[in-house]
């Protein structure tokens, strides 16, 4: 018996197939609660059409965040939950906000004249307010209340129910 | 009736695989002429069955008949005779019957090649072959049973999947695929059968390889045809998005490559036995991994058949493949012959194949990780993320380098240690070809250091490789004072497995090249243009001549008409149309690509209005798009070639 291979067979086979295991009957919308609680990070960034925009400016007002990039399909999935969210609370005074994570701006241009968007996109430069909200990939949805706190995190797409039950508790 | 015969004919298929696969190992053990005979009866009663199954599923689904669960689920009395074929594996209980019968078909094939030859090796080899069709078949006769009787037939169905049948090339994407996919269960049950044997002389290296040649071009076209699909079907004008589903193709593909090299310096060194078994090990388990991520609805992926028990039951699989593979290796590898001759290096042959297996098993690691990871992240913090292009464009371009790399340096160096005079004389060329090349990049304004990279490599490596493929012919004409053409033919005919191979790297420097160019100097804009009026955008006038509704018995369309303009010149007519398909209620749009031998046009309708005066299209502009399909071309035709079967493949099966 060869022990270092049968060692490296292993190190392989029992991780990977526990994982793929553990990967069964999980709920893809699980959220993180890590930054929840939590004075939003200010940024002032730009909008691809060269508008600037600051969170400060919109204290008083509820806001949602979401890092976003085009080359995330569960992105996709969750673009037209926050056209429709957008559509119905931004009359109510929520303002929406997407921040670009990794990604070319023509890209995300050409998406959403395709797919449409109620609210300013911000480019994020070396991905500095990514580092501050702590994102680890996308999407990531920050809910933060009229006092510029972090009411909830979602991490993955948001769904329909969560959007809705999240702005309705922050109005 | 057709469900129980159905059914009939695949019990009667599980009933061949499991015999033929319990009197291969027998005979392996025992070396029984009498039981290797019975298990090629077997792998040939398997291949019966399953293909009178597979022709009843056919028989069922052009007849439209719902009483069988599978055509109630895909089948439609208005989804045209082409697709309503190829629904075979429109879905996941069809997919897996395919895959039952290609499995089969190979296993069969092997069983009638092998009859006479390698009897120390064939027996264990048919029967581990077998052994995996067991395992699909008792699938499909059970938990992915497509022939299950509907109770209450109707009398229509939903039909396939839009997207499947809105490509003539999901006719042959699939199985294409499928061919190369299956087809690694052959060198897995060699490679088996050396380790249960303990022997691996170099005929059965040589018959392992060819064993996977064909395979191999199999996967290599099909992954090219996907890509191809995706880029004529999908409206976003790319071909490889890193999905999920597309790496699961492209790991095997990866350790495939890698043992076809490493192979090369078993038969010549006798180095590197183990390795390259578990190469092969690897590239039949990736097979397994990719199979489970499209039925398992664990990972997110347009090509993901839905939620299905079979996921279980398949990992469970995929486990004990794994557990046993790791055993068999590691009780048996030390019996192996060892190596006769050492690994000469730094400068060699042998070591550049070593750094291109390690290369290739780096990449398919790296693939694998961002292709696990996210389900990772999640199991460990609950969180789901997505790994998307950045990860993989940032950790596979170094790799894909230094792949070209020694693509170029690995065929010019000799077997063996080489001399400075002689590095310098077959390098010399190529490296001034790859800095000529980078200057003439940057003098003509390229900028992006990526591409001028690959330019650079890609003309270092095609100059190594022009060179290794013409240099026997020259030295042949030059010596017996022959006709160049006919002293390059000759030694083409006789050493075709290398110029085959050379070919091949041909047609990876053509698609590196291409890559390399429609990524990173593809433009795109979005545009609305209002009836009889003209757009432009990078050099090309494109004219709104008007929309038009086109009714089909499975689908409406509409196509919007455009007259595209280059330089004064007319080009044609372009009709992307967006069709709705009646039975999904689901809008798929067909883009038009207008092909050049430097750039594409690529025209995807986003939107007419309902009077059809304004349409907004996307517009790509992307260069050099048509030679990476034509490099697969070039690949395939390097792999025939290499493949051709000569006098002394035929005293080798003796």
């Amino acid at each position: 018996m060869n022990w270092r291979v049968l060692i490296a067979g292993a190190v392989v086979t029992v991780p990977l197939v526990s994982l793929l295991a553990a990967g069964f009957g999980r709920d893809p919308k699980l959220r993180s609660n890590a930054l929840e609680g939590r004075d939003a990070p200010s940024f002032s960034l730009r909008t691809i059409d060269g508008e600037p925009f600051s969170l400060a400016d919109a204290k008083g007002s509820p806001v949602v965040v979401n890092f976003w990039s085009t080359w995330c399909q569960p992105c996709k999935i969750e673009h037209p939950v926050l056209m429709d969210a957008a559509e119905a609370y931004g009359p109510a005074g929520v303002h929406f906000v997407a921040v670009i994570y990794q990604d070319d701006v023509s890209k995300v241009r050409a998406y959403l004249n395709r797919a449409g968007s109620h609210w300013p996109t911000l480019e994020d430069p070396g991905g500095r307010t990514a580092i501050a909200y702590g994102v680890a990939g996308v999407p990531e949805t920050f809910f933060i209340d009229k006092d510029g706190v972090i009411v909830r995190k979602v991490s993955g797409p948001v769904s329909q129910p969560i959007m809705v039950t999240t702005l309705e508790e922050m109005l | 009736m057709i469900p129980e015969l159905g059914r009939a004919a695949v019990l009667l298929g599980l009933a061949a695989c499991s015999v033929g696969a319990v009197t291969g190992m027998w005979a392996g053990k025992t070396g029984r002429e009498d039981v290797w005979r019975w298990t090629r009866w077997m792998a040939l009663a398997f291949m019966i069955s399953i293909a009178v199954a597979t022709g009843l599923m056919e028989y069922a689904l052009i007849t439209h008949d719902y009483s069988v669960k599978y055509v109630a689920e895909v089948g439609s009395n208005e989804t045209p005779l082409a697709f309503t074929i190829v629904s075979l594996w429109s879905s996941l209980d069809g997919s897996i019957l395919l895959w039952a019968l290609i499995l089969a078909i190979w296993a069969a094939v092997f069983a009638v090649k092998l009859k006479d030859s390698h009897p120390e090796h064939a027996p264990w080899a048919l029967g581990s072959i077998l052994l995996v069709g067991v395992f699909f078949t008792f699938l499909v006769s059970g938990i992915a049973n497509p022939f299950e009787r509907v109770p209450s037939p109707l009398d229509n169905g939903p039909g396939p999947n839009p997207l499947l049948q809105n490509h003539i090339l999901m006719i042959v994407h699939p199985p294409t695929l499928y061919l190369g996919y299956v087809g690694m269960t052959v060198p897995f049950g060699m490679g088996c059968a050396a380790l249960l044997s303990g022997r691996m002389p170099t005929s059965w290296a040589r018959a392992m390889r060819r064993w996977m040649l064909v395979p191999w071009a199999c996967l290599t076209v099909g992954i090219i045809l996907g890509g191809w699909w995706s880029y004529e079907v999908l409206g976003w004008g790319g071909y490889w998005a890193w999905d999920p589903v597309e790496n699961a193709s492209f790991m095997p593909w990866l350790t495939a490559t890698a043992f076809i090299h490493s192979s090369m310096v078993m038969e010549r060194r006798e180095h590197l036995k183990g390795w390259t078994i578990t190469l092969v090990m690897a590239t039949f388990l990736l097979t397994l991994l990719g199979t489970f991520m499209t039925r398992s609805g664990v990972f997110n992926s347009v090509h993901s058949f839905t939620q299905s028990p079979i996921g279980p039951v398949f990992l469970g699989y995929l486990g004990v493949m794994l557990v046993v593979s790791v055993l068999l290796l590691a009780a048996r590898v030390d019996t192996l012959s060892p190596p006769t001759a050492k690994l000469e290096g730094p400068w060699s042959r042998d070591m550049a194949f070593l750094g291109n297996n390690l290369l290739f098993a780096a990449f398919t690691f790296t693939v694998l990780l961002g292709t696990v990871y996210p389900l990772l992240n999640e199991v460990m913090t609950d969180v789901q993320i997505s790994v998307g292009e950045p990860y993989f464009n940032r950790m596979s371009v170094p790799i894909c380098l230094g792949i070209l790399f020694l693509m170029g340096v690995g065929p010019a160096l000799p077997w063996g240690r080489a001399t400075f005079s002689t590095l310098v004389s077959r390098l010399a060329v190529p490296s001034g070809l790859a800095v000529a090349i980078a200057i003439g990049c940057v003098a003509t304004g390229l900028r992006e250091w990526v591409a001028i990279l690959t330019f650079a490599l890609s003309g270092f490596a095609g100059a190594v490789t022009l060179r290794e493929l013409t240099e026997p012919g020259r030295q042949r004409a030059s010596k017996l004072g022959e006709p160049l053409l006919s002293a390059l033919m000759q030694t083409w005919r006789t050493g075709h497995r290398r110029a085959g191979g050379y070919v091949v790297h041909f047609g990876v420097v053509m698609i590196a090249v291409a890559i390399a160019a429609s990524s990173v100097y593809r433009s795109e804009t979005e545009m609305t243009i209002r009836e009889g009026k003209t757009k432009s955008f990078m050099g090309y006038d494109i004219t709104y001549t008007g929309t038009e509704r086109l009714d089909e018995p499975h689908r409406w369309s509409r196509v919007a008409r455009f007259d595209i303009d280059k330089d004064g010149e007319n080009l044609g007519q372009a009709e992307p149309r967006l069709n709705h398909y009646k039975k999904m209620n689901q809008s798929i749009g067909t883009p038009t690509v207008m092909s050049g031998l430097d750039e594409d046009l690529y025209l995807s309708l986003v939107q007419v209005d309902p009077e059809g005066k304004m349409a907004s299209l996307s517009v790509v502009v992307e260069p050099l798009v048509i030679w990476l399909w034509a490099g697969g071309g070039v690949m395939l035709l390097g792999c025939v070639i290499a493949g051709w079967p000569t006098r002394r493949r035929r005293e080798d099966a003796a």
